[in-house]
């Protein structure tokens, strides 16, 4: 869990973020037990108060849940679970969507080229 | 809940403290920021009535300090004052005489945590260790409040990040803290609350995670702020 936070975002929201991130890519899966909020201040390296806050934002999000003297696990709601990864995949592509739109490219070619180097990357990896 | 109400302090004809203000609360880390020579080590000797003060009030939960404030808060000063042929082991032994908070067990665990040898001799250790066991001494009374000058001061990159470990687990938890530092770097995400101090007086006192979330500004930039106006 070695997160490199950056000093201007709350940190609190980038601890949600990774675990977003880890949610959406399956490494953490739906109804797996997560580390208490005093393991991962430690793990992380931040304030327990800020652990806390983080896994009070998630259990708002429902991300999270919590029962009664039980490790807090990842949900298992499978409506929610779909959002982290569109909410994810939508942001990536607004931000790429912004930098790309200054250059004033064809839509055509730029999803061309959008393909062809996604699939090449994708080609490269395995 | 200590709080610091207008505290001034002169050396002298020299003054120090102009009127000092700020609250920490317990189960937070409050870190005093100010170059050489403002007072943030001045604050903390007042704070533990190691030193008068001419104006001001100072309540710990509430109440002003009296003798038995000393099982309830300690001060860990930015050099070890355990006599240097002492060994380890003889300086617990002599903080458990004089404290009844002495806990040690939580002694054992930071001997552990820091892989100090308690049989070594103080004056053989080098600058990183004696300052490990000046934490050591400190954290493990079980007090409410814990103050610290400068732990961070002449040490190494490791034993910097070992001594930032400490406040990320239980040997801080629920406790109140008050760091003084100018070295904000390394603990940045650790801190809950940040008093900038200048000349004498408080001139910001902010939440960390407030000032990233409503300004999106670190607390480097909110210091950046205040001082190169």
């Amino acid at each position: 869990m070695n997160v490199n936070f950056n000093n201007r975002d709350p940190v609190y929201l980038q601890i949600v973020r990774y675990f977003k991130e880890k949610i959406a890519i399956g490494e953490l899966e739906p109804g797996q037990e997560i580390p208490s909020r005093r393991e991962l201040a430690n793990r992380m390296k931040v304030n327990p108060n800020t652990a806390q806050r983080a896994y009070k934002e998630m259990e708002e999000q429902g991300l999270i849940y919590t029962e009664k003297n039980h490790p807090s696990k990842i949900t298992t709601d499978n409506k929610i679970l779909g959002q982290v990864r569109t909410e994810l995949l939508v942001e990536a592509v607004d931000q790429f969507v912004t930098s790309v739109r200054s250059i004033n490219v064809p839509v055509e070619e730029l999803l061309d080229l959008v393909k062809e180097k996604y699939t090449e990357n994708s080609e490269k990896e395995v | 809940m200590i709080e610091v109400k207008g505290v001034e302090k002169r050396y002298g004809l020299k003054k120090i403290l102009k009127g000092v203000s700020f609250t920490a609360n317990k189960g937070e880390i409050t870190c005093l920021i100010g170059i050489n020579g403002v007072g943030k080590t001045t604050i903390l000797k007042a704070i533990m009535a190691l030193t008068p003060f001419q104006k001001g009030q100072i309540l710990i939960d509430g109440k002003p300090i009296d003798k038995h404030s000393f099982e309830k808060i300690t001060f860990i000063p930015d050099s070890l004052t355990m006599l240097p042929n002492m060994t380890i082991n003889e300086a617990m032994e002599f903080m458990k005489d004089f404290y009844t908070c002495w806990n040690q067990k939580r002694a054992n665990e930071l001997l552990g945590f820091f892989r100090l040898d308690p049989s070594n001799r103080i004056s053989s250790l080098s600058k990183g260790n004696t300052a490990k066991v000046n934490l050591l001494l400190g954290l493990a009374l079980d007090v409410d409040y814990v103050l610290m000058d400068e732990p961070f001061s002449g040490i190494d990159l490791f034993s910097r990040e070992e001594i930032a470990n400490v406040f990320t687990s239980h040997l801080i938890e629920n406790r109140g803290v008050i760091i003084t530092t100018h070295e904000i770097g390394d603990i940045e995400h650790l801190l809950d609350k940040v008093v900038l101090l200048d000349d004498g007086l408080v001139t910001k006192e902010f939440s960390a995670e407030e000032a990233r979330e409503k300004e999106g500004k670190s607390v480097i930039d909110v210091m950046r702020e205040v001082y190169q106006k």
